[in-house]
This record gives structure tokens, C-alpha cells and sequence, in this order.
């Protein structure tokens, strides 16, 4: 993400509010995040909300502790905790001046997989969602060449979008750098890459589901 | 790190004093700490937002373990009531609180009391746990948030203070509030489920939940001065 561009689309306040309070889907997390990195407006709407947690916390009425609780955490204070594992990430060839969040990585990124011509994805696998079986965490990096529509998509939940370069435009508007892009499942849309090509994060809730030809070949192949 | 002597709490006596005492720790600071210890400090009340600030900042330059008994003190007992209200089981609860404060311990040198409040950081931090936890059990996994990044070494006096400022006011915010309006802020952070849940929770449409949310939001907006 270029720092000179100022996004000019952003995350709901509902989602941000979630994503404070911690109970936002995990792949839309990261998004959102990847998105706070070149975005000080949304940094300071989230440090509000965090406050109101703050605030919550600091208001509680205290519990009553187990009476070996400070003694137990006191004979912890030296320990020192196992770094985590490094990432493993294919090797995406992007265009050299793309600049990535520093968030994607923490990240392990998959192989790249076609999706019809000039569209390419990477599935991304999220710090502690290693175990197998970790549901809900779909989050994927597309990349679409210059002018090309990128696959016709709807969802069974919400999704984040997160152009990392360049831009599209779909039936709701035009995205650039920086911008997040919020849809639901009521939306049936198909971005198409602007002139200078197309690099995003999505992360969606539940299913991307696929129409047209490619949304045969999904549901064939019971993806 | 600043060992607990006197020495440097004197005025710098030269330059060179000045620039090497600087380096350590920003001296605006340090008068704090030593009033945070030497005061004849009530330990029974309730730690305001700037003691929270200077102990922390204790903890952070000097692995100070009084202050950090101070802060458990504070904390620890706040932390396990809010995952008892989030509805954890008391046995979880409690050992979110101290994994909490040990993290608290940990990772005190990247707190920066002029971008959040320490209450708000302590929040941050066990709320970072309890999504770790909830993705331990495999239940739908909420979103861990990265590490802050690193804080700013020397703060500005200026930041600080509003910074403790805006901690005061959002408390004082949320008492502004109807009681509907704050329901549905506090099961935001609660209850650890989407909007269209706590709609099914309190038999309401889900349009009204969120349209509640909203007006919350915008009038926590308006006390705290359209920064939020």
C-alpha cells in the first residue's frame, strides 16, 4: 500500500466495532488490519472503541481471585516463551514497488491457482489456525491483470476486500489502494481490474460461491 | 533500566548528565514513578488512569515487582469479572486474568500511554487471549490481532495528558448512555457473537439492534469530542 494514497472506502463502524470488541471472523480481521496499517483514520475510529473496552474492564466490579493467583503468576514473571514457528509463503512474483502490510508476514501463503485467464489466488493459512479442521478463516490474495474481470462472485456471509495495488470497479464503485470494499450476501457482483491491474486480499465468512462456467466447475468439483 | 536509587532523580547537574539520563528514561517521567511509590498511596482503592500510566511505566524500565503487585491488584480482579460476564467458567476466567497480568509484565516496554490508556491496553492485551483461547477450543474463530506495534520511546507530555484525558472522559461517556443504549455497547464486548445474535437475544430486529448500536456510537462521538 502506497503511504501518498489516503483511502477513501473503509470498514463499517459495525465491523470495526466487532473487531475491537474481538468477536469479528478472524479472515475479516486480518483484512481489516491489513487495512488500519496505511489508514490513520480508522486507527484512531478503533483506538475509540478500544477505549470503551477499556473502560468496560476498568468498571467491572473486581472477582474474587483464587487465593494462590498472584503467588502462581509471580513464579512465572522469568519465563521465557517459545518463539513462534516462521512462516512458510510461496513466492508471488508481485510488480517490485508493491508494498505489502506488514501483517501478511505473520502469514503462510499458498501456492498460486488459476481462476480464469489473468486471474491468479493464493490461499492464505492465519497465525494459530494451523490445526487442521480450523473452519471459518478464508482468506485469499487475488491477483487480476490489467482490465480483466475478475471471477463473478456471490457470498453465503459477509466479505472484506482490501486492494493491496492498483484497483476495480464493480456494480457498487470504483476501489483504489488502500480502500476496503464490505459485501454481503445480497450481493452478486463481478470487480473488474482497472488499467493498472489488480492485486486484493478477500477474506469471506461461510462460502464464496462461484457463478457462470467457474461456479460449474465448483460445484463438480464440491468446493 | 533504572535501578530504584535516588541518584537519578536529581536534577541533571551538566549537560552530559542531561543527554545521559535522557537516554535511560524520559525525565519528564521519572518524578512520576517516585510519586507513585513514595505517596502514601492508598493500595486498597481503585488505581486512577495516570497511577495505572506511571506503574506500568515502572514495570516496563524497571521489572519493578511492587508495581506490578500494585497493578495486579487492580487488574487481575476487573479482568476475571469481565470474562465471567463475557460467560467463561470461573476456572477459565481466572486463568485468563493471570495469563493477562503475565503478559502485561511482558510486554510493558511496548505499552505507549499516548496512544491508549492503560486500562484500554490491559483490554487489548486479554482480549487478544480470549480469541487465542477461543481458537484453542475450535469454536468459530474471531480474528487474533497483531501485537501493537512499537511505542513511541518518548512520548510527549502533551500526549500523555490527553490521552489520560480521553480514558477519564469515555468513562464518564459511557455513563451518558440510556441503559438500551449501553445493553447493546456492553454485549458487543460480552457476548462473544455477531450483531444479528444479540438481535435473537434480546428478541429484538436485528435493524434495531444495529440502529441502537449506532446511536451509541454517535454519542459516545459527540461526548468525546468527534475524535472517536
Amino acid at each position: 500500500m502506497s503511504p501518498r494514497h489516503h483511502p477513501t472506502h473503509h470498514p463499517a463502524d459495525a465491523t470495526l466495532l466487532r473487531l475491537a470488541a474481538g468477536t469479528l471472523n478472524a479472515g475479516l480481521a486480518f483484512v481489516a488490519q491489513a487495512h488500519m496499517h496505511g489508514c490513520a483514520q480508522c486507527r484512531t475510529r478503533i483506538a475509540a472503541f478500544e477505549a470503551v473496552g477499556g473502560a468496560l474492564l476498568d468498571s467491572q466490579p473486581p472477582a474474587t481471585l483464587a487465593p494462590t493467583a498472584f503467588a502462581a503468576v509471580l513464579a512465572r514473571l522469568d519465563e521465557t516463551p517459545a518463539p513462534a514457528p516462521a512462516p512458510r509463503q510461496a513466492k508471488l512474483n508481485l510488480p517490485p514497488d508493491t508494498v505489502l502490510p506488514p501483517i501478511l508476514a505473520t502469514c503462510d501463503i499458498g501456492p498460486s491457482l488459476w481462476l480464469g485467464r489473468g486471474v491468479r489466488f493464493n490461499k492464505l493459512r492465519l497465525p494459530g489456525t494451523a490445526q487442521a479442521g480450523a473452519p471459518q478463516t478464508n482468506v485469499i490474495l487475488v491477483r487480476a491483470a490489467a482490465n480483466r474481470p475478475i471471477f463473478r462472485h456471490t457470498h453465503t456471509a459477509q466479505e472484506l476486500t482490501l486492494i493491496l495495488r492498483g484497483g476495480y470497479t464493480d456494480i457498487t464503485g470504483q476501489y483504489a489502494t488502500g480502500d476496503t470494499a464490505e459485501s454481503d450476501a445480497t450481493l452478486l457482483h463481478q470487480p473488474r481490474a482497472d488499467a493498472e491491474g489488480c492485486i486484493c486480499l478477500l477474506a469471506f465468512e461461510g462460502r464464496l460461491l462461484l457463478t457462470g462456467w467457474l461456479g460449474w466447475c465448483q460445484r463438480r468439483l464440491g468446493g | 533500566m533504572i535501578q530504584p536509587t535516588g541518584a537519578c532523580v536529581k536534577a541533571p547537574v551538566s549537560r552530559y548528565d542531561a543527554k545521559r539520563s535522557a537516554a535511560r528514561v524520559p525525565l519528564s517521567r521519572v518524578p512520576l514513578y517516585w510519586a507513585a511509590l513514595l505517596s502514601p498511596v492508598d493500595i486498597t482503592a481503585p488505581l486512577d488512569a495516570a497511577a495505572q500510566v506511571r506503574l506500568i511505566g515502572l514495570v516496563a524500565e524497571a521489572q519493578d515487582r511492587q508495581a506490578f503487585a500494585l497493578l495486579f491488584k487492580h487488574f487481575a480482579p476487573r479482568l476475571k469479572a469481565f470474562h465471567l460476564r463475557a460467560g467463561l467458567a470461573d476456572g477459565a476466567a481466572e486463568e485468563l486474568a493471570q495469563e493477562t497480568m503475565l503478559l502485561l509484565w511482558r510486554k510493558a516496554a511496548g505499552f505507549d500511554p499516548a496512544r491508549a490508556g492503560a486500562a484500554t491496553w490491559v483490554f487489548t492485551i486479554t482480549r487478544n487471549l480470549r480469541i487465542d483461547a477461543a481458537r484453542r477450543r475450535q469454536s468459530p474463530l474471531p480474528g487474533q490481532l497483531p501485537a501493537w506495534p512499537e511505542a513511541d520511546p518518548s512520548p510527549s507530555a502533551e500526549a500523555l495528558i490527553l490521552e489520560n484525558e480521553r480514558a477519564i472522559r469515555m468513562r464518564g461517556a459511557l455513563d451518558t448512555l440510556t441503559a438500551a443504549q449501553r445493553h447493546v455497547i456492553e454485549l458487543s464486548f460480552f457476548a462473544d457473537t455477531p450483531h444479528s445474535s444479540i438481535a435473537t437475544s434480546l428478541k429484538l430486529p436485528l435493524g434495531t439492534v444495529k440502529s441502537r448500536i449506532r446511536q451509541a456510537l454517535t454519542r459516545l462521538r459527540e461526548q468525546l469530542g468527534g475524535e472517536a
